[in-house]
Order: structure tokens, then C-alpha cells, then sequence
């Protein structure tokens, strides 16, 4: 790994863990109901730099996020890296495999889908084990997930035309 | 934003369309699924004496002042199989699959659909 991935791995990591703090500060009505907002930078490292990049950005900020929050090794620890590592694979995957079908906020809505799957079924599995608990519950966090998704689809897009942008006219700039 | 929406993908907006759907049929088939409860209560004199769950065939016997009513549980449904009271009102009921039969002479009653919350039958609130 060069130089200057391993820098900008570090400052996308260091934005998906501000996140992360700043979410876990905001009140919600259900403690882990969560809008999901460092999936934003997870997104974009996936569109702009690759699969690798974003998995590596998702791990280090779920490590150092649960140290900072003081969930490290708890049951919210292996929830949040449960669904952070399967959300970054079901995205790498769609954008290998479909690559012109979904846009930044498909990608988004089908992160935040298999994040909660992935969630859903390690809560169910080493904590609640009540089926039916987990099949009342999860209609609901499946409907806020694909709002919350659509939210963060829509400002990763953004983030992604406007990075883009700079980028260009940083090259036009060095190409003058 | 009005640019961003605009440059979606047919699948995108087929894949948003189809997450919401399903978490809305969701919310209601879950919900449909609760009230019709797994389990059998049967109150004698108002107290709650045996539970039973309803997806089991079971034949019970339960005793009261005008002889042994019989009570049978079979595929989701409940019925008063046989009883010694003068109207036969609850074995007329027939099979439910929610809902009460109530045998007044023998003071019995079968509800269905009892979760955890209708055992509970505490004080709801005090005041002064």
C-alpha cells in the first residue's frame, strides 16, 4: 500500500468516526436505532477508491469508534462490525457485479438493507432468540433503514460530484 | 439534490419501491400474525388455571359444578367438545380460532390469542 492510500484511508477514516461519534450523541427514540451516517464515507471510498479502501475505512472506524464510545467487546460492538462489514460487502459485491444497474443511492439502500440483515439476525442469534420478536421488529427497522439508506445515498452522491469536481480542476490547474 | 434524484436508476427506484413495500406488508402481516396469538387460556371462576398452546392436538378434561367439560385443541383452533351444561352454548361455538367462549354454568373461559400481556392482569394505575 503506497504512501498516499494509507493517508487517505486515514482521513476517511477519521470522517466516518466523527460520524459515528456525533450519531451516537444525537437521542433517538430506540437506543440502536441509528441513522447510519458514517455509511456516507463508507460509500464514498467504495465509488472512488475501491472495495479495499472501504472495507479497511469500516473496520478502523468500528474498532476505534467502540473504544471511544466505550463499547468495545460488547454486545453493540459486534452488532455495529457485524453489519458495517456485511453492509461494505453487499455493496462491493453490487458494484462489482451490477455496475451501471444501481446509482450511489441503490448502493446506499443496499447497504443499509444488509446492514440491518446482518444486524437482525446477530441480535437474534446471540442475544434476543425469540423469533418472533425479531420478525415484529425487524418490518420496522427494514422501512427506517431504507429511509435513513436514501438519505445518505443522496448526500453521498453530492459529496462524490463535488470531490469529483475539485478533482478535475485540480488536474486542469496542474495541466495548464 | 433535485439533480441527484433526477440521476437515479430504474433499479434504484425499483429497489427503493420495493424495500418500502415490503416493510409496510411487513408491518401489518407481523401484526396480523400477534393478535391471533399461540395460546389457549382457560379461566376458571375468573382465574386463569391452564394454558395450552394452540397448535397442538390436546384433549382436556377440566372439572366444574355441572360435571367434566372436555375441551379440544387441534391446528390452530379451539372448541368445547363436550359439557354437561344445560344450553350447550359453547359447544354450539363450535371451532375458533380467535376470539372467547365463555361456559357461564361451569364458569369457564376459553381465550384465545392470550399473549404474555393478557395474563397480566395487575392494577393499571393508583392515585392519591
Amino acid at each position: 500500500m503506497q504512501l498516499q492510500d494509507k493517508r487517505r484511508v486515514a482521513i476517511l477514516s477519521a470522517y466516518a468516526l466523527a460520524l459515528h461519534g456525533f450519531e451516537s450523541l444525537l437521542p433517538t427514540p430506540i437506543p440502536w436505532l441509528k441513522p447510519g451516517l458514517a455509511n456516507i464515507i463508507t460509500l464514498v471510498a467504495l465509488i472512488l477508491y475501491g472495495f479495499r479502501t472501504a472495507l479497511m475505512v469500516t473496520l478502523i472506524r468500528v474498532l476505534l469508534a467502540s473504544i471511544f464510545i466505550g463499547t468495545f467487546l460488547g454486545p453493540a460492538f459486534i452488532l455495529s462490525t457485524g453489519g458495517g462489514i456485511a453492509s461494505v460487502i453487499a455493496m462491493g459485491l453490487s458494484v462489482k457485479f451490477f455496475k451501471n444497474l444501481f446509482g450511489t443511492i441503490g448502493l446506499s439502500l443496499i447497504g443499509a438493507l444488509f446492514h440491518n440483515i446482518a444486524q437482525l439476525s446477530l441480535a437474534y442469534y446471540l442475544f434476543i432468540q425469540r423469533i418472533e420478536a425479531v420478525f415484529i421488529i425487524s418490518p420496522f427497522i427494514l422501512l427506517i433503514g431504507s429511509l435513513t439508506g436514501i438519505i445518505n445515498g443522496v448526500i453521498s452522491d453530492i459529496l462524490i460530484k463535488n470531490l469529483l469536481k475539485i478533482n478535475d480542476e485540480k488536474i486542469q490547474n496542474v495541466a495548464q | 439534490m433535485k439533480e441527484t434524484i433526477k440521476n437515479t436508476t430504474l433499479a434504484d427506484r425499483l429497489l427503493f419501491l420495493l424495500l418500502i413495500s415490503l416493510s409496510i406488508a411487513g408491518i401489518f402481516i407481523s401484526r396480523d400474525a400477534l393478535s391471533q396469538g399461540s395460546d389457549v387460556i382457560i379461566e376458571i371462576n375468573g382465574k386463569p388455571s391452564y394454558t395450552l398452546p394452540l397448535y397442538s392436538d390436546r384433549l382436556l378434561s377440566v372439572s366444574g359444578p355441572h360435571g367434566n367439560t372436555l375441551i379440544e385443541t387441534k391446528g390452530g383452533k379451539v372448541r368445547v367438545k363436550e359439557a354437561h351444561c344445560r344450553n350447550q352454548i359453547c359447544v354450539k361455538e363450535g371451532w375458533i380460532s380467535k376470539g372467547v367462549i365463555v361456559c357461564l354454568p361451569n364458569k369457564l373461559v376459553i381465550i384465545v390469542g392470550g399473549s404474555k400481556k393478557d395474563q397480566q392482569q395487575g392494577i393499571d394505575a393508583i392515585t392519591g
